[in-house]
């Protein structure tokens, strides 16, 4: 997973209804890419079977501890 | 203990109240006095609503003399990050987009209090709808810290940290989404706990990221955050995410020994890149909770790094969901820096943000074998002490992001791990501003930490330091 780029971004924006310059989409990418490359080595490994839930339910587990 | 009714702690005052030593007219008017004296130097309050609090205070006292005391809070005059709604009264969320916006609902945590019999002082200042970490608002100024008025407060919760530094309300209810609650404690010299993820009810406050948004308290004492944390805690209706996991006596909790009990020191991370004296300080704390009787043993934890990251994507793509109406219609009424913030999240794959919110169990889990040897972790709340309101102003100051991104460092990991964390106020810098030490607890055990933290602040008095009155220096 590598950071996006300022062409990206500004596509990416462009889709979700919130046009940005040229400008704003290179700071985005500046901005944003440490938390981009902090979590590339997790990026595309995670087991099939993980859902978001499994957060609660390793709370809940410690509570039942 | 002080005697001047304003520089007492929630819990003396309210007992104080409740044996009517003090009368809740008394102690509302000393509060109003203070908030008058510290106000303009400080820009805390968000509104000021002194004529209703002594209305309530009257209608306490009276209520109290037919005998009629309505809970541990009865006549106690509080104000909270100005986030929390309140039917009928003006939740500005710190922005100018909710200047005029009545909530029609009470958030939870606040009726709770309200059920207790807390009156309302006013609102406190806050970061724009809670979304950055200074005490920066480009909408209503910066709010200042009583120690030393150029350097910020910390953020979001900024006023809560403040008013609570300089005295002006006993305590205050903050929200923590990446170390909200615990930077306003650490840079103010305040306690304040970050809660377990679905502890307390979130249902009426204004969300930010609703994977990460925990609501806790500011106080004096660690006691004060375990008695407001024993009347806000538990299943909520409103609030399906806040858990029905039993609440325990927190007050009890903080009457508990610390012998025997393992603090674990991390072996890396949050010993990396300190400041000098906020490595001093850490040392300090360290040597007082052993001398106390904890056991401190290293740990080895997880790259807190990869935790950071996920942290960010997800409250990113969560805070600019939640706003997206607005960021169409009016993204001329966001100041700069949270304008800035929200765009951050087109960046991000909505793939991307799924796979940070599949990895949190899977990163708690870690964590929690990598601290099953201990009962809490110590580390800094931030790696530096307050930096100056200007060198952290990003788009007025170069270098500012990066002073930005270092503040959050150490807090932002809890938050992805959804863990409970106290912050106490550990001693000053050189500079004599004050400096936090976080206890990072397991999943829904925040009783450890309150005993850990309430058996520190018997062996020092850091967090009884009060700042300088403006005006009463010689």
């Amino acid at each position: 997973m590598s950071r996006p780029s300022p062409k990206a971004i500004k596509a990416m924006a462009d889709v979700a209804g919130v046009p940005i310059d040229a400008a704003t989409s290179q700071r985005v990418s500046e901005s944003i890419g440490p938390a981009f490359e902090g979590f590339a080595p997790i990026a595309g490994t995670l087991p099939f079977d993980l859902e978001p839930a499994s957060f609660l339910l390793m709370q809940l587990a410690k509570v039942s501890k | 203990m002080s005697t001047e009714p304003a520089l007492m702690t929630l819990t003396a005052v309210a007992k104080a109240i409740a044996d009517k030593q003090l009368s809740s007219h008394e102690v509302t008017r000393a509060c109003l006095h203070r908030i008058a004296q510290w106000q303009p130097h400080l820009n805390a309050f968000m509104a000021i609503e002194a004529e209703a609090a002594l209305k309530a205070a009257d209608e306490a006292d009276a209520a109290l003399a037919k005998g009629d005391n309505r809970g541990v809070l009865h006549g106690v005059p509080l104000a909270h990050k100005d986030m929390y709604y309140d039917a009928g009264k003006v939740v500005t969320c710190g922005s100018l987009i909710r200047r005029d916006f009545v909530a029609t609902t009470t958030s939870t945590a606040l009726q709770r209090l309200k059920d207790a019999g807390s009156i309302r002082l006013g609102s406190l200042q806050m970061a724009e709808f809670a979304y950055g970490p200074t005490g920066h608002n480009a909408h209503y100024g910066a709010v200042r810290n009583p120690w030393a008025r150029e350097h910020i407060t910390g953020g979001s919760s900024s006023g809560s940290g403040s008013a609570v530094a300089a005295r002006l309300t006993f305590a205050a209810l903050g929200s923590d989404t990446g170390g909200s609650i615990r930077m306003p404690a650490h840079f103010c010299g305040v306690t304040g706990l970050k809660t377990t993820y679905g502890r307390v009810s979130r249902a009426g406050a204004m969300p930010l990221s609703q994977s990460l948004d925990t609501v806790g308290p500011l106080a004096q004492t660690v006691e004060d955050c375990a008695l407001l944390l024993g009347l806000m805690a538990g299943a909520d209706p409103e609030d399906l995410t806040a858990s029905s996991a039993p609440v325990p006596d927190y007050m009890a909790a903080t009457m508990a020994s610390i012998k025997g009990l393992k603090i674990g020191v991390p072996t890396s991370f949050y010993v990396d890149d300190l400041d000098p004296d906020v490595a001093r300080i850490l040392d300090e704390t360290i040597a007082v909770l052993k001398r106390e009787g904890a056991d401190i043993v290293k740990v080895e934890l997880p790259d807190q790094r990869q935790l950071s990251a996920a942290s960010q994507i997800v409250i990113a793509v969560e805070a600019t969901a939640f706003h997206k109406r607005w960021l169409i219609e009016r993204p001329q009424d966001y100041g700069p820096q949270v304008l800035m913030r929200l765009q951050n999240a087109f960046a991000i794959p909505g793939v991307t943000y799924l796979e940070a919110m599949r990895w949190r169990g899977a990163a708690l889990a870690a964590h929690v074998a990598a601290t099953s040897k201990v009962d809490a972790v110590i580390a800094p709340v931030a790696p530096i002490p307050a930096p100056t309101i200007a060198e952290s102003d990003v788009g007025n100051t170069p270098g500012a992001e990066a002073v930005i991104q270092r503040l959050t460092r150490f807090t932002r990991p809890v938050n992805y791990l959804g863990l409970p964390s106290l912050a106490i106020p550990s001693g000053f810098a050189k500079s004599r501003l004050p400096v936090a030490m976080q206890l990072i607890g397991r999943s829904f055990d925040e009783a450890t930490l309150l005993t850990i933290g309430a058996a520190f602040q018997r062996a020092t008095d850091f967090h009884a330091k009060v700042p300088e009155t403006p005006g009463t220096s010689p």
